[in-house]
């Protein structure tokens, strides 16, 4: 591959960038670079899925293409879509001779009408379209209807979108995808065959340490060792929603801001809400107050 | 210099435990270049995946797929290609690039794990035993269900059967009779009459939008069609309207001891139900909750409920509605399984759990989902309920459904196919 002979580069350059990759996500992102094949991720919430694909894009100095799927996408908004008002406005004018258009044939009006000039990419196409030049970030492929995940299929196998007025834009060379999922609902196994997949776990506490102090560089370590410590705790008890790592460094850089340096009941107390979103669960922490404190 | 398996800290990572590196970690990507173990390859670091490395990894996806994980031939050769990117020598490599490849799903992860563990390290397989015996165990559960239980609930079963008339048995009869005083033949005919039902869920708005004769959204695209046909006039806007679909339905079956009479019948109601929409869930719980959507997914009755059978593993034990309607939010519910969904519940009440528990799940998954609707073939028929749908017509008697009977939207007693039938009707009002 171009832009890292082996595995360890990789991940030494996203460690440079921010990101700390264990072995096994640097293995697969570098598989799919070499092998340009999409890269699934998928794992608890807030342990860094969407953050793999921006640090890679700065990383190879690639452009970051995000799609984020929601429920009733279609392929307008994925695709391309025609600028209609401005469709409108131009026949206007052209109806009232208006403009100084050399050439009034039908054909030739329905060619400038549904040419490049109006035509609005969304992010699929301007993927198709930057090639090698771009990160392709579908993120939480699984809020999208199975019909689009059908339709998205077709694209990542050929990287081809065919626009019936202006022809078909072809990748020269795909661009690197990288789709994540919250697990809200199984993916079809067509999709998941496409790709590479890596399941993203909690990380242990001391690399998890390590991300809080790159993500949050100037906390104090000794401050975050213990919340990494009572976030782990945290997970332990049976919540709806486990803190993510994102949860963390929310939870260091609250207790920072706040000036404290040191956990105990009353500080949890007072800032739980930085780690745990859930009024359930916040009822679980409460109750579990001295053990995630002191461990 | 040896390699062995970690399976600690929940996450089986092949790691290193030589005294080269004081830590172990498997994210040590910096000093690769040592821990060679010698496989059978004999180019390391050669341009192409050879001979020998391909017969390896073929073997090894044939060993993975007699663990029951699908690996196509597009998979071993993706596996190759990687594997010539990486260090075919390296273990590390081999492990990540090929559960990359081969794993779909995190559930597979132990599978994939194991096969590798006993193929490139050669250690004997200490979890295959149990497995078998899981197996064993299944099948028996299997065969029971194959007999269809029809040992009457009540004590005097004769005079059960002469205060429900027993003797004839046509249609008729048979729709209104209880399932626990059915014989096993009268149990087929109804499961004939019960495939033959046809199931509605209510349908919901989408966000998807579509071209329609009248609506509120303009439809550009319609419209600049229709003023180029016209040369720039526009004589009337085209529109748009939401489209709608099914409603998800969730079907969470008690198969419990004081339920196992009705419980067969209700899985009966629930594969009709995913025959007649994509859009179905299936669960049963007893002591604990287990998802057999997939097993239903068959076209034959018999073979889907025997599937389904398998896959439960406490059929007729006590029950424990409370914690598993929470483990049904918290596992399912929440990841959108049921959200905006009609939840059916087909449960007596009878709980062995704590009060409390039921309550907070049952007002959980209210929040979550769209109705509740609760089968209860104990039901009494009479007065009308305090309860959020009022007018169940039917009165609480056990203390579960004293404690549920808040959040439940619908009550029915659905304890004979007459109340199926009515179940089937009611739900498709269930705006």
């Amino acid at each position: 591959m171009g832009e890292f002979p082996s595995v360890a580069d990789l991940a030494r350059a996203l460690r440079e960038g921010g990101y700390l990759a264990d072995r096994g996500l640097a293995t697969t992102l570098y598989v799919g670079l070499t092998l340009d094949r999409p890269i699934l991720i998928e794992g608890e919430v807030g342990v860094g899925k969407t953050e793999v694909a921006k640090t890679l894009a700065s990383v190879l100095g690639r452009r970051l293409i995000r799609l984020q799927c929601y429920e009733g996408i279609d392929a307008n908004q994925a695709l391309y879509e025609w600028d209609y008002a401005r469709q409108m406005l131009y026949i206007r004018a052209l109806s009232q001779r208006e403009l100084d258009a050399d050439d009034y044939s039908a054909s030739s009006v329905v060619e400038k009408l549904f040419g490049p000039r109006f035509l609005l990419e969304r992010p699929l196409l301007e993927a198709v379209r930057a090639g090698r030049q771009a990160v392709l970030l579908i993120d939480e492929i699984d809020r999208a209807d199975d019909e689009f995940e059908a339709f998205l299929l077709e694209v990542l196998s050929d990287f081809q979108i065919t626009v019936p007025e202006v022809g078909t834009i072809r990748a020269d060379a795909p661009p690197l995808v990288i789709l994540t999922s919250n697990r809200t609902r199984e993916l079809h196994d067509a999709l998941k065959r496409r790709c590479l997949y890596h399941w993203v776990d909690y990380p242990d506490p001391d690399r998890e340490v390590a991300i809080v102090l790159t993500r949050a560089p100037g906390v104090s370590e000794a401050l975050t060792r213990k919340v990494v410590a009572a976030v782990n705790r945290l997970r332990a008890l049976d919540l709806a929603k486990p803190p993510g790592v994102a949860e963390t460094i929310d939870w260091v850089r609250t207790l920072e801001v706040l000036g404290e340096t040191d956990l105990d009941t009353r500080t949890v107390s007072d800032t739980l809400g930085a780690v745990i979103k859930e009024r359930d669960d916040l009822e679980v922490a409460r109750r579990n107050l001295e053990r995630i404190a002191s461990g | 210099m040896r390699w062995r398996a970690a399976t600690s800290n929940g996450s089986p990572v092949v790691e290193q435990p030589t005294a080269a590196s004081p830590e172990p970690r498997n994210d040590d990507v910096s000093d690769r270049n040592d821990d060679h173990r010698p496989i059978e390859v004999t180019a390391p670091g050669s341009a192409g995946p050879d001979a020998v490395m391909v017969a390896v990894l073929v073997d090894f996806a044939h060993h993975l797929r007699r663990a029951g994980l699908t690996v196509g031939s597009g998979e071993v050769i993706t596996y190759c290609q990687a594997m010539a990117a990486l260090d075919p020598t390296n273990l590390v490599d081999l492990y990540w690039a090929g559960r990359s490849i081969v794993v779909t799903r995190r559930e597979q992860i132990p599978i994939y794990d194991r096969v590798f563990r006993a193929f490139f390290l050669g250690e004997t397989d200490d979890t295959a035993a149990p497995v078998r015996a899981q197996v064993q165990t299944l099948a028996t559960t299997a065969t029971v269900l194959q007999i269809p239980a029809v040992d009457p609930g009540p004590a005097n079963p004769e005079e059960h059967q002469a205060r429900l008339g027993l003797m004839a048995s046509t249609v008729d009869i048979l729709r209104d009779k209880s399932f626990a005083a059915c014989t096993p033949d009268e149990l087929a005919v109804l499961r004939r009459i019960m495939a033959t039902m046809r199931l509605a869920p209510p349908r919901r708005r989408t966000r998807r939008r579509r071209p329609a004769a009248r609506g509120r959204t303009p439809d550009p695209r319609r419209t600049v069609r229709e003023m180029m046909r016209r040369h720039g006039d526009l004589p009337a806007l085209r529109w748009r309207t939401r489209r709608y679909r099914p409603r998800r339905l969730v079907l969470i079956l008690d198969i419990s001891g004081s339920m196992a009479d009705y419980s067969r019948a209700l899985l009966q109601f629930a594969h009709s139900a995913t025959r007649a929409s994509d859009r179905v869930e299936v669960f049963c719980f007893g002591t604990r909750l287990t998802r057999v959507t997939p097993a239903l997914r068959r076209r034959n009755v018999d073979d889907a409920l025997a599937r389904a059978a398998k896959a439960v593993v406490d059929w007729e034990g006590g029950t424990r509605i409370g914690d598993c309607l929470t483990a049904f939010v918290r596992d399912w519910g929440r990841r959108g399984v049921g959200r905006g969904a009609i939840v059916v519940i087909g449960s007596d009440g009878l709980d062995r759990g704590d009060p409390d528990v039921l309550a907070s799940a049952v007002e959980r998954l209210s929040r979550l989902c769209h109705r509740i609707v609760w089968v209860n073939p104990h039901a009494q028929p009479v007065g009308r309920s305090p309860g959020r749908g009022t007018g169940h017509g039917y009165r609480a008697t056990t203390l579960g459904m004293m404690v549920v009977e808040p959040y439940v939207d619908l009550l029915v007693a659905g304890r004979d196919l007459h109340g199926l039938e009515e179940l089937a009707a009611r739900l498709a009002e269930l705006a």
